[in-house]
């Protein structure tokens, strides 16, 4: 037996130790069962629709909920978020002294979570949840007494339940034309965000009212207010002339590097796993490194989702607060009207960067659960063509995909600097709550 | 190198002297006798194209229907002239199950017209037998069909070959089930020969095609593999252009020739000179953002604007109805439907599969070229064509000969549809076929130009595109309110004929030896 073999069983009986002796348990580690629903949902996020960034992040944080707390009722070094989160009541109970079997709870508590997330997939995504159920369900009851798998896999679909149930009085549960409001009067200032694509979809902003949904950790979606960007200005003596400036300059001058950088990060809609799931996918590869077990796995997994989550809605209500208009807009205006961008412009207000704001939160997170100096290798998207980028740390991951944004040409400084501030922000209230005993 | 180009530069689409004429079709689906469903669940929620071409010599085209998971069904156009439309069934050899689209080809230029076949499974050739009879040719012209999920075909004739080089493209990896992402399958390249086809080239990467064309993009006389790819399921996949050259390797457009990135779902290309600049534009189907790509003005190499919205053409939500989702498009196709002598363009639309992001009852589009700025105005309900089943792949086809342009559509476990063109106030038209010597008797890749007093329609005569559907029949032009017209080809060895005049509405042959033939179907 190879040494992780012997700390994912040595996790296992840890977990299923107080919760009935004697049982046959799967031979799938529970947190086997939880890494591959996770790969499941990253490719879900990219084949849904409806999974734009926002709404993405938002799954992640209640997918992660649940299986934190599907573990947490059976682990007594465990801490329930119930209480802990904005509006989440108490968990069902176990039975007192019944067996269960972790990754069948975790199969159960996962098929479901999923399913309610992405019932808006297509055909190949249904018939992929569909496999994953049924037949890798089959796989991980196997051996398992009857009876327990009965029991595990009810209280895993009651947890599912329970937390879909909350996450329906959130705000953000109905996506109507995937989140672009068929009718939309835009503001008609000069610095005002106005349209730049021409989808014909994308003519209203995505998700304008997903700044007012429930967080998570943080009290509502102002918690983590960031200053005004700079004052609107045609004159090349100001700031904020200045700053697109140097988006054009920067795109003038952009290296191979920077290029790399600019799409590595990129994380569009519907061809990737989007910005959040691009940090769910880092931890995961960590965990997978570290042979993490499976407390491990949905402490991470949960923090980050609801940081992932809780910095979309902070990023939104300020977007929206503001107002901006993109670089293409401006530059176009008032610089060069034949302007080009690296990247495609998103299709909502430019301040302030939603990448920056959730990977300062995300770096927040994982820097307090793995440290401040913890270097990782990326390959998210090794699949795509691009190859692995090293980093030395968390914040150092944060601060080149903030940057990116401006090698793409979608954003200024002022919206990555401050939106990184804004993470952090953000973060600090995911951190400040209490989950597996140190 | 543009060899035979000639004038025009102007950017804005033309516009038609008088004002629209809206087009009328009347549906007869019932009564043409027709009654085919393309049926399937998973493996066919693409695919469901319609073959339409002459096999009884009359100049009516016939109809092959892919059924899926049902046998394919043929049917026999017996059609009076000036409709009604009427079919008969009619065992033509054809009758396989897994079919997913057709395109009609004289393979072996014999004079006989054949058929390609893709399916789920191995892909069939059928060679044509005379009076619509088809055998298996696989093995006798060497054609490995493989055991793929064939969604696309495209064919023409390289230099010095005398069978011709077929594209086809193929979808997922079907075995695999929790995770297709990412799982392409690669298109394939079968080289035309002496006698018969190579063993296949893969043309990697390859990123789930919904469909191919070969075209002259840049009129160099070597048409380039234009390829439509459905991002739902690539990685790091885009839209592809592929340089094929007699006797090399094929080689990919790159960045720094101009070729942008672009990733759609794309799912079908159709093909036409919509802004009169003497080179073909192409129009994208997508879910929610389809293209119109015209080639910039000064481009170097193959760079193009999305010209979809400035003139009309976006058709990405449905327009009747209160289902305001967005759309899904599949086959399109440019024709002249009110004879005014400018293309229109017909998308057939339908959700994938039960989609909620998208609108489940999606009408057909039938966009009406010449509207107020040039730009094309939106005629599907209007015209009666407006059906919200689940479309997929159509065809267009003057299926009665009165010089009207009639329709056939394919839909997805809901029977196929047919219309009749009934338009009371349409123009002029011309409909002609090409020929030459083998081998490609009916001249693929060839240029027909027609020259009226105030401009020239041109028209590339390819195999591919669309939807899984393909046509091979006679090339159709409006004429407006002309009372003469001239017309000229150019072959597809770059050799231009004459100019040579015509009287409208009537049909002729442009054979190369014989020059004009007038044709009757006495």
């Amino acid at each position: 037996m190879g040494f992780m073999r012997r700390v994912a069983v040595l996790a296992l009986v840890a977990v299923i130790g107080g919760a009935g002796a004697g049982a046959a348990q799967s031979a799938i580690p529970p947190e086997q069962v939880v890494r591959t629903w996770y790969r499941l949902v990253l490719e879900l996020v990219r084949h849904t629709p409806t999974m734009s960034p926002p709404v993405a992040s938002r799954s992640m944080g209640y997918i992660g909920v649940a299986a934190y707390e599907s573990v947490a009722t059976g682990s007594a070094g465990m801490t329930s978020l119930a209480g802990q989160v904005n509006g989440l009541t108490a968990l069902p109970q176990r039975e007192p002294g019944a067996a269960y079997d972790e990754a069948v709870v975790l199969h159960a508590v996962l098929s479901g979570a999923v399913a309610d997330h992405f019932g808006n997939t297509g055909p190949t995504g249904q018939r992929a949840m569909a496999a994953m159920t049924e037949k890798f369900g089959a796989k991980v009851a196997a051996g398992v007494s009857e009876d327990v798998i009965a029991r595990s896999r009810s209280y895993g679909q009651a947890v599912a339940a329970h937390v879909y149930a909350w996450s329906q009085t959130d705000g953000g549960a109905v996506i109507d034309n995937m989140g672009f409001p068929l009718d939309h009067t835009p503001a008609s200032g000069p610095q005002n965000w106005v349209p730049t694509s021409l989808v014909r979809q994308q003519q209203a902003p995505l998700l304008p009212h997903w700044g007012s949904n429930r967080p998570f950790a943080m009290p509502h979606g102002a918690a983590c207010p960031l200053p005004p960007p700079p004052d609107y200005s045609e004159d090349p003596a100001s700031q904020f002339y200045r700053e697109a400036m140097e988006v054009v300059t920067a795109k003038a001058g952009l290296t191979d590097e920077q290029k790399t950088i600019a799409r590595f990060w990129s994380d569009d809609p519907m061809l990737s796993p989007t910005p959040p799931g691009h940090w769910i996918s880092i931890a995961l590869q960590i965990l997978e490194k570290d042979a993490a077990g499976v407390e491990r796995h949905v402490d991470v997994l949960a923090r980050l989702g609801m940081a992932l989550s809780d910095a979309f809605i902070g990023c939104w209500q300020a977007k929206f607060e503001y107002d901006l208009l993109r670089p293409v807009t401006y530059i176009r205006r008032v610089i060069d009207p034949k302007w080009e961008p690296l990247l495609i412009t998103p299709p909502f207000p430019e301040y302030p960067s939603g990448h920056s704001t959730q990977s300062g939160a995300a770096a927040t997170v994982l820097t307090a659960l793995f440290g401040g100096g913890y270097a990782f290798d990326d390959a998210t998207h090794v699949d795509d063509g691009l190859a692995p980028r090293s980093f030395a740390s968390f914040w150092d991951a944060a601060e080149e995909a903030g940057v990116s944004r401006l090698y793409g040409g979608i954003h200024f400084r002022a919206a990555i600097d401050r939106g990184l501030d804004q993470g952090r922000c953000i973060g600090a209230h995911v951190n400040a709550l209490k989950t597996v005993a140190p | 190198m543009r060899r035979v180009l000639t004038l025009i530069t102007c950017a804005a689409l033309p516009v038609p002297a008088a004002a629209q004429t809206p087009p009328a079709f009347a549906e007869e689906t019932a009564s043409a006798g027709i009654a085919a469903t393309f049926a399937g669940e998973w493996e066919e929620m693409v695919g469901g194209g319609v073959a339409t071409f002459d096999c009884t010599g009359d100049g009516k085209d016939e109809v092959l229907i892919a059924g899926g998971v049902n046998p394919a069904t043929f049917w026999r156009n017996d059609s009076p002239t000036g409709g009604p439309l009427a079919f008969s069934a009619m065992d033509a050899g054809l009758g396989l199950t897994k079919v997913a689209g057709a395109y009609p080809l004289d393979i072996d230029s014999d004079g006989v017209m054949d058929l390609v076949l893709l399916r789920v499974g191995e892909n069939v050739v059928m060679r044509g037998l005379g009076d619509c009879r088809f055998e298996r040719a696989n093995e006798a012209w060497g054609f490995d069909g493989g055991d793929g999920w064939s969604t696309a075909f495209a064919a023409m004739w390289e230099t010095g070959a005398d069978f011709p080089t077929l594209a086809i493209g193929n979808y997922i990896d079907r075995a695999e089930e929790a995770f297709p992402w990412g799982s392409c399958t690669d298109n394939w390249l079968h080289r035309g020969g002496a006698a018969g086809f190579a063993a296949p080239l893969p043309l990697t990467p390859s990123f789930c095609t919904l469909s191919m064309l070969f075209t002259d993009w840049n009129r160099s006389g070597r048409p380039s593999l234009r390829v439509s790819n459905d991002r739902e399921y690539y990685k790091g996949g885009q839209e592809q252009l592929w340089d094929i050259a007699p006797g090399t390797a094929p080689r990919l457009y790159t960045e720094a020739e101009g070729w942008a990135r672009l990733r759609i779902w794309g799912m079908g290309i159709a093909s036409h000179d919509v802004n009169g600049d003497g080179y073909p534009d192409y129009f994208l189907t997508s879910m929610a953002d389809s293209k119109l790509q015209t080639l910039k003005p000064d481009a170097k190499g193959p760079a193009y604007a999305d010209v979809a919205w400035v003139n009309g053409v976006t058709a990405h939500r449905p327009y009747t109805g209160d289902d305001l989702r967005p759309s899904t498009g599949w086959h399109a196709q440019f024709e002249d439907v009110n004879n005014d002598g400018l293309a229109d363009l017909f998308v057939a639309k339908g959700n994938v599969w039960e989609m909620p992001d998208f609108a489940m009852a999606d009408p057909d589009n039938l966009l009406v070229a010449g509207g107020p700025d040039g730009k094309f105005v939106e005629m599907g309900g209007v015209s009666g064509v407006g059906s919200v089943a689940a479309g997929r792949g159509a065809a267009l086809s003057d299926f009665d000969l009165d010089g009207r342009i009639d329709l056939i559509v394919v839909n997805r476990n809901s029977p196929a549809q047919v219309w009749r063109n009934v338009t009371p106030d349409a123009g002029g038209w011309v409909q002609l076929r090409l020929a030459q010597a083998a081998p490609n008797l009916d001249g693929i890749g060839a240029w027909i130009e027609v020259r009226t007093r105030d401009r020239v329609q041109r028209r590339e005569i390819t195999s591919g595109g669309g939807h899984v559907s393909g046509s091979l029949g006679w090339w159709h032009f409006g004429l407006g309110a002309a009372d003469a017209a001239e017309v000229r080809v150019i072959w597809p060895d770059g050799i231009a004929s004459d100019w040579s005049g015509i009287t409208p509405n009537a049909r002729y042959v442009l054979d190369r030896a014989a020059g004009v033939v007038a044709w009757s179907v006495d």
